[in-house]
């Protein structure tokens, strides 16, 4: 994907422009970090960094999103200081991923706030999914549909807010060209 | 293309079917008085709390950080830990069913029946 | 969302069909310990069991100014509430039946060890001796509501005030029709009627060398009381004190048991008895037993032997950890 530089400038554009994605969601991810926690259930956080993810996918490509989003994954462990978090978001930001992915082709830009929402229960389904196998606690299982009410909550306002934002953006990527 | 109507339906029905399974699963009485306390998945420590006399703070050390379980007569929670989120300390005590989760350090405490056979015990 | 409604409303009527029998429970500090309440009634009943409670800790009480005891201690006759009376009554009772291995009016010892309020000291063998000369059920006069003290004599009901708090919310719980309740009153546990589906109640007796319940009794309508040494103890130079004291020696009582538990109908009896068969020891005790009714024993030595009365025998089943044990039993005969 994005290593493959051709001389043409198409994929060092590509690389570029996708790095400055991956920087804009870290840097989110970073600042969201920092924000007290909303309530003390593990797991449940706004993750507007997805914002930048999804308005990649619709911009551009699941290609990109996916490179934006692993970038983000990875880089955003380091940062954080917590390498056990990687396994958690690694395991709900791809099913996030999927299920953004697999709707793209039904949906319409105005219709990011149900993509996300349904994004954001996946993301919290792979992530107790996850904690559970880590943990070895099938007990955890009872945080499940909190984490989906949350999920829809926090979705409905990242995707709200990937949908307002999603025109401007296009509009520079777009005038990069 | 999928209607916006359509994702209405099935993201109400899911936030009101987790909604009314929360609250039965959160409100629910705990299944016991036995607390398990868990570290990567290993049991660490079982203790029974209508037993404990005397306060006793438990640090459980892993590869990955500490936590200061605080067990006092009839409760238990996490009293301090270096954990990146702080989820596990802000909880507060352990209720219902519930458990206490430090992700980041693999630590769970939940009660659970289990251990416990009888009503009540002297002494 | 329309079409959702209905979907909601069943789920909620699906949640509040869980819970069916009326239960009330609730916690109180009271006697220096937590008492646990749990009875299959309603609120109201809960409340008037509270107050109970309260009002004989106020009253009973050795330490809080105002208690009839404290009262009859500060002027040496007093006369108390009719209920009062009669637990002094029945309290030396239990004092003649066990020949003063309980003794009520111990407590100038156990102020002396410092066991009420925790400042705990070692007194020297004259100090207990002196003591020692105080200490006399039989010198408490008991007429109607007024009792009189003789001078240096102090009575203290802590041995017998949780079991008979146990009997009194036990009949008063049953004057208000609930049939099943488990009163934990600080380790007293007082059983009224059976568990709701009918089986009788499963009280574990404490394995007083471990944190665990050794073994499980089956009971109905019955007080189950512990007394051993592990309750309440301080140590100084190497030697442990714990809070049972012999009335003969005015010093801990060293019997060879490391606890005694003591089930009956009669939670007065079963708490004064755990303490007075734990000053005994096991010979004495299990001759006491033999002579008398309406209770039985479990007897844990210090060398973690088990002893079992045999009318218990039946019932009692070793908790997991322990199938190792081998139950002795005692037999009348």
């Amino acid at each position: 994907m994005w290593t493959r530089l051709r001389g043409d400038g198409m994929e060092l554009r590509r690389l570029i422009r996708d790095s400055v994605l991956a920087a804009a969601a870290l840097a989110i991810f970073v600042v969201e970090l920092h924000l007290p926690d909303l309530v003390p259930i593990p797991g449940v956080k706004l993750g507007l960094a997805n914002i930048v993810t999804l308005i990649t996918l619709y911009a551009l490509s699941p290609w990109d999103a996916l490179a934006v989003l692993t970038v983000r994954v990875l880089l955003g462990a380091l940062f954080s200081g917590n390498m056990m978090a990687l396994l958690y978001s690694a395991a709900g930001g791809l099913l996030a991923f999927f299920v953004m992915a697999a709707l793209r082709p039904f949906t319409s830009t105005r219709q990011l706030w149900a993509v996300s929402a349904l994004a954001a229960i996946a993301h919290n389904l792979g992530q107790i999914a996850a904690a559970i196998l880590v943990t070895s606690t099938p007990s955890l299982l009872v945080y499940l549909p909190v984490l989906a009410v949350s999920g829809v909550i926090t979705g409905l306002f990242t995707g709200f807010a990937a949908q307002f934002a999603l025109p401007r953006i296009k509009k520079v990527l777009k005038d990069g060209k | 293309m999928i209607k916006s109507r359509t994702f209405v339906y099935i993201i109400s029905a899911i936030f009101l079917l987790s909604l009314a399974l929360a609250a039965y699963l959160l409100l629910r009485p705990a299944p016991g008085r036995v607390a398990e306390i868990r570290s990567d998945g290993v049991l660490i420590r079982s203790v029974d709390l209508d037993l404990v006399r005397k306060p006793e703070r438990l640090t459980v050390t892993s590869e990955w950080g500490e936590n200061v379980v605080l067990i006092e007569p009839g409760r238990i929670c996490v009293e301090s830990a270096d954990c990146p989120d702080g989820v596990c300390v802000a909880s507060g005590w352990l209720d219902g069913a519930a458990p206490i989760v430090c992700l980041p350090h693999r630590l769970v405490i939940t009660l659970t029946g289990g251990g416990s056979d009888v009503d009540a015990v002297t002494g | 969302m329309r079409r959702a409604l209905p979907l909601m409303a069943a789920l909620l009527l699906l949640l509040s069909a869980c819970s069916s029998a009326p239960r009330a429970s609730d916690t109180v500090f009271a006697m220096d310990t937590v008492m646990s309440l749990d009875i299959w009634g309603r609120e109201e009943d809960l409340q008037a069991a509270e107050d109970l409670i309260r009002s004989l800790d106020a009253s009973l009480s050795a330490t809080a100014e105002g208690s009839d005891i404290y009262n009859l201690n500060a002027s040496s006759a007093w006369d108390v509430s009719p209920d009062t009376a009669r637990l002094i009554s029945r309290a030396l009772e239990i004092c003649a039946l066990t020949g003063g291995a309980l003794d009520v009016t111990v407590y100038p010892a156990v102020l002396a060890w410092g066991f009420t309020i925790g400042d705990y000291r070692v007194p020297d063998k004259p100090e207990l001796e002196k003591i020692a000369e105080t200490v006399d059920y039989s010198a408490v006069e008991l007429d109607g509501v007024s009792v009189k003290l003789p001078e240096g004599v102090m009575l203290d009901l802590g041995a017998v005030a949780k079991g008979w708090t146990g009997d009194r919310c036990a009949e008063l719980l049953r004057s208000r029709g609930v049939e099943s309740a488990l009163l934990n009153l600080g380790g007293n546990v007082h059983a009224l009627g059976s568990k709701p589906d009918g089986s009788p109640w499963r009280v574990g007796v404490r394995d007083p060398f471990g944190e665990s319940y050794l073994l499980a009794l089956e009971v109905r309508d019955c007080a189950v009381v512990t007394s051993g040494g592990y309750e309440r103890y301080f140590e100084e130079g190497g030697v442990t004190y714990h809070h049972i004291l012999d009335p003969d020696t005015c010093a801990p009582a060293r019997s060879g048991l490391a606890s005694v538990t003591v089930v009956g109908p009669e939670g007065v009896l079963c708490d004064g008895l755990s303490t007075a068969l734990f000053v005994m020891g096991l010979d004495r005790a299990a001759a006491l037993w033999r002579e008398c009714e309406g209770f039985e024993c479990v007897f844990v030595t210090d060398g973690g032997e088990v002893y079992i009365t045999s009318g218990l025998a039946s019932g009692a089943t070793l908790a997991d950890g322990y199938e190792d044990i081998e139950l002795q039993v005692i037999s009348r005969d």
